[in-house]
Protein backbone atom coordinates (compact mmCIF):
# COMPACT_ATOMS: atom_id res chain seq x y z
CA UNK A 1 0.00 0.00 0.00
CA UNK A 2 2.49 2.29 0.86
CA UNK A 3 4.72 1.29 -2.47
CA UNK A 4 1.40 2.24 -4.26
CA UNK A 5 1.02 5.82 -2.54
CA UNK A 6 4.61 6.41 -3.10
CA UNK A 7 4.51 5.85 -6.87
CA UNK A 8 1.21 7.68 -7.36
CA UNK A 9 3.06 11.24 -5.95
CA UNK A 10 5.75 10.44 -7.41
CA UNK A 11 4.18 10.22 -10.93
CA UNK A 12 2.03 13.18 -10.10
CA UNK A 13 4.63 15.30 -9.09
CA UNK A 14 6.21 14.65 -12.37
CA UNK A 15 3.09 15.23 -14.27
CA UNK A 16 3.12 18.44 -12.67
CA UNK A 17 6.49 19.40 -14.60
CA UNK A 18 4.52 19.47 -18.29
CA UNK A 19 1.78 20.98 -16.79
CA UNK A 20 3.88 23.96 -15.03
CA UNK A 21 5.40 24.45 -18.70
CA UNK A 22 1.85 24.51 -20.36
CA UNK A 23 0.49 27.05 -18.01
CA UNK A 24 3.41 28.94 -17.88
CA UNK A 25 3.50 29.34 -21.28
CA UNK A 26 -0.32 30.18 -21.82
CA UNK A 27 -0.08 32.96 -19.09
CA UNK A 28 2.78 34.38 -20.69
CA UNK A 29 1.18 34.38 -24.02
CA UNK A 30 -1.94 36.35 -22.32
CA UNK A 31 0.25 39.31 -22.43
CA UNK A 32 1.67 39.27 -25.79
CA UNK A 33 0.38 41.30 -29.33
CA UNK A 34 -1.87 38.25 -30.45
CA UNK A 35 -1.58 34.77 -30.33
CA UNK A 36 0.74 32.14 -31.52
CA UNK A 37 -1.03 28.33 -31.75
CA UNK A 38 -3.12 27.46 -29.74
CA UNK A 39 -3.11 29.62 -26.86
CA UNK A 40 -4.93 32.75 -26.52
CA UNK A 41 -2.89 35.66 -26.92
CA UNK A 42 -3.62 39.53 -25.61
CA UNK A 43 -5.98 42.26 -27.43
CA UNK A 44 -4.30 43.14 -31.23
CA UNK A 45 -2.90 46.37 -30.79
CA UNK A 46 0.10 46.83 -33.49
CA UNK A 47 -1.22 47.04 -37.16
CA UNK A 48 -2.79 49.53 -39.24
CA UNK A 49 -6.59 49.73 -38.32
CA UNK A 50 -8.63 49.66 -42.01
CA UNK A 51 -10.99 52.20 -42.78
CA UNK A 52 -13.11 52.71 -45.74
CA UNK A 53 -14.65 50.75 -48.04
CA UNK A 54 -15.05 46.91 -47.98
CA UNK A 55 -11.91 45.12 -48.74
CA UNK A 56 -11.76 42.90 -51.70
CA UNK A 57 -11.59 39.57 -49.27
CA UNK A 58 -10.11 36.96 -52.54
CA UNK A 59 -6.75 37.62 -51.22
CA UNK A 60 -7.04 35.66 -47.97
CA UNK A 61 -6.84 32.82 -50.42
CA UNK A 62 -3.05 32.80 -50.40
CA UNK A 63 -3.62 33.36 -46.21
CA UNK A 64 -3.57 29.97 -43.92
CA UNK A 65 -4.51 31.56 -40.94
CA UNK A 66 -5.30 34.95 -39.44
CA UNK A 67 -5.80 36.02 -36.04
CA UNK A 68 -9.07 37.20 -34.03
CA UNK A 69 -10.10 39.30 -31.52
CA UNK A 70 -13.02 39.29 -29.67
CA UNK A 71 -13.42 42.97 -27.85
CA UNK A 72 -15.45 41.25 -25.08
CA UNK A 73 -13.41 39.27 -23.79
CA UNK A 74 -10.18 41.00 -25.41
CA UNK A 75 -8.32 37.45 -26.11
CA UNK A 76 -7.25 36.62 -29.51
CA UNK A 77 -6.60 32.95 -30.99
CA UNK A 78 -5.45 31.99 -34.50
CA UNK A 79 -7.63 30.34 -36.90
CA UNK A 80 -8.44 29.53 -40.17
CA UNK A 81 -10.84 31.67 -42.65
CA UNK A 82 -11.84 31.17 -46.61
CA UNK A 83 -13.45 34.03 -48.83
CA UNK A 84 -16.78 33.23 -50.77
CA UNK A 85 -18.64 35.63 -53.16
CA UNK A 86 -16.55 38.42 -51.63
CA UNK A 87 -17.52 37.45 -47.98
CA UNK A 88 -15.46 36.35 -44.95
CA UNK A 89 -16.02 33.22 -43.08
CA UNK A 90 -14.28 32.14 -39.59
CA UNK A 91 -15.28 28.89 -38.20
CA UNK A 92 -14.96 26.17 -35.23
CA UNK A 93 -14.87 22.32 -35.52
CA UNK A 94 -14.51 20.33 -32.80
CA UNK A 95 -17.59 22.14 -31.42
CA UNK A 96 -19.39 18.40 -30.34
CA UNK A 97 -16.48 17.44 -28.19
CA UNK A 98 -16.18 17.91 -24.38
CA UNK A 99 -12.46 18.39 -24.83
CA UNK A 100 -13.50 20.73 -27.84
CA UNK A 101 -15.76 22.76 -26.18
CA UNK A 102 -13.17 23.27 -23.47
CA UNK A 103 -10.57 24.38 -25.72
CA UNK A 104 -12.82 26.41 -28.30
CA UNK A 105 -14.58 28.87 -26.45
CA UNK A 106 -14.96 32.07 -28.40
CA UNK A 107 -17.36 30.54 -30.92
CA UNK A 108 -19.79 30.73 -27.52
CA UNK A 109 -18.57 34.40 -26.87
CA UNK A 110 -18.71 35.45 -30.18
CA UNK A 111 -22.35 34.18 -30.20
CA UNK A 112 -23.01 36.42 -27.48
CA UNK A 113 -21.22 39.56 -28.83
CA UNK A 114 -20.08 39.02 -32.19
CA UNK A 115 -18.08 42.45 -32.10
CA UNK A 116 -14.21 41.54 -33.15
CA UNK A 117 -11.15 42.20 -34.62
CA UNK A 118 -9.34 40.38 -37.16
CA UNK A 119 -5.91 40.60 -38.23
CA UNK A 120 -4.89 39.55 -41.48
CA UNK A 121 -1.07 39.94 -42.83
CA UNK A 122 -0.59 42.37 -40.06
CA UNK A 123 -3.25 44.79 -40.76
CA UNK A 124 -6.35 45.14 -38.68
CA UNK A 125 -10.16 44.70 -39.51
CA UNK A 126 -13.16 45.97 -37.62
CA UNK A 127 -16.40 42.95 -38.11
CA UNK A 128 -18.95 41.52 -36.79
CA UNK A 129 -19.32 37.77 -36.42
CA UNK A 130 -22.93 36.69 -37.59
CA UNK A 131 -23.36 32.93 -36.87
CA UNK A 132 -24.87 30.71 -39.44
CA UNK A 133 -26.16 27.72 -38.44
CA UNK A 134 -28.47 26.54 -41.91
CA UNK A 135 -29.26 26.98 -44.79
CA UNK A 136 -28.09 26.56 -48.88
CA UNK A 137 -25.26 28.43 -48.15
CA UNK A 138 -23.78 26.25 -45.99
CA UNK A 139 -22.68 24.04 -49.10
CA UNK A 140 -20.94 26.74 -50.57
CA UNK A 141 -18.74 28.20 -47.31
CA UNK A 142 -18.03 24.05 -46.59
CA UNK A 143 -17.21 23.55 -50.44
CA UNK A 144 -14.74 26.62 -49.85
CA UNK A 145 -13.22 25.75 -46.93
CA UNK A 146 -12.55 22.06 -47.63
CA UNK A 147 -10.85 23.05 -50.89
CA UNK A 148 -8.35 25.68 -49.14
CA UNK A 149 -8.06 23.43 -45.89
CA UNK A 150 -7.96 19.44 -45.23
CA UNK A 151 -11.29 19.81 -43.42
CA UNK A 152 -14.64 17.25 -42.96
CA UNK A 153 -16.90 20.38 -42.69
CA UNK A 154 -19.68 20.00 -44.60
CA UNK A 155 -23.20 21.44 -44.15
CA UNK A 156 -24.40 18.75 -42.30
CA UNK A 157 -21.56 18.70 -39.50
CA UNK A 158 -22.21 22.55 -39.20
CA UNK A 159 -26.47 22.31 -39.43
CA UNK A 160 -25.42 19.64 -36.39
CA UNK A 161 -23.52 21.84 -34.27
CA UNK A 162 -20.36 20.23 -34.44
CA UNK A 163 -18.59 22.82 -37.00
CA UNK A 164 -19.87 26.53 -36.05
CA UNK A 165 -19.64 28.80 -38.90
CA UNK A 166 -19.14 32.72 -38.52
CA UNK A 167 -19.52 35.71 -41.41
CA UNK A 168 -17.03 38.28 -40.34
CA UNK A 169 -19.43 40.80 -41.70
CA UNK A 170 -18.79 44.45 -41.55
CA UNK A 171 -19.71 46.20 -38.22
CA UNK A 172 -22.06 49.33 -38.21
CA UNK B 1 11.11 11.68 -0.31
CA UNK B 2 12.58 15.33 0.78
CA UNK B 3 15.35 15.31 -1.43
CA UNK B 4 12.54 14.01 -4.47
CA UNK B 5 10.35 17.00 -3.32
CA UNK B 6 13.35 19.73 -3.46
CA UNK B 7 14.17 18.36 -6.24
CA UNK B 8 10.88 18.53 -7.76
CA UNK B 9 10.59 22.20 -6.77
CA UNK B 10 13.66 23.21 -7.99
CA UNK B 11 12.41 21.83 -11.24
CA UNK B 12 9.22 23.16 -11.23
CA UNK B 13 10.67 26.88 -10.91
CA UNK B 14 13.28 25.84 -13.56
CA UNK B 15 10.73 25.37 -15.96
CA UNK B 16 8.80 28.90 -14.83
CA UNK B 17 11.74 30.24 -15.56
CA UNK B 18 12.38 28.64 -19.40
CA UNK B 19 9.36 28.92 -20.69
CA UNK B 20 8.83 32.83 -19.39
CA UNK B 21 12.34 34.18 -20.55
CA UNK B 22 14.25 31.76 -22.80
CA UNK B 23 13.25 32.84 -26.30
CA UNK B 24 11.34 29.79 -27.99
CA UNK B 25 10.58 27.66 -25.06
CA UNK B 26 7.25 28.65 -24.83
CA UNK B 27 6.86 28.09 -28.46
CA UNK B 28 8.16 24.77 -28.48
CA UNK B 29 5.43 23.99 -24.84
CA UNK B 30 3.10 25.33 -26.97
CA UNK B 31 3.62 23.09 -29.93
CA UNK B 32 4.03 19.66 -28.19
CA UNK B 33 0.80 20.81 -26.38
CA UNK B 34 -0.86 21.57 -29.58
CA UNK B 35 -0.34 18.05 -30.95
CA UNK B 36 -1.72 16.63 -27.70
CA UNK B 37 -5.04 18.54 -28.25
CA UNK B 38 -5.52 18.02 -31.82
CA UNK B 39 -5.45 14.35 -30.87
CA UNK B 40 -7.28 14.32 -27.64
CA UNK B 41 -10.16 16.90 -29.35
CA UNK B 42 -10.73 13.81 -32.30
Amino acid sequence: MELVKRTTTILLCLLLIPITAIVTASVKQRFADGPNRVFSGGPLRSGELHRGSEPDWSFVENVSTIELQLLEPPQSRRIWTAELHGKLYVWSSYMDTTVGRLWKRWPVQAERDGRAILRIDGKRYERQLVRIKSGEILDDISNAIRSKYNSRTTRTTVEAGDDWVFEAAPRN
Amino acid sequence: MKRFYLCIAVTLIATVVAVAFVPGVDDLVEQMFQRYLGRAAR
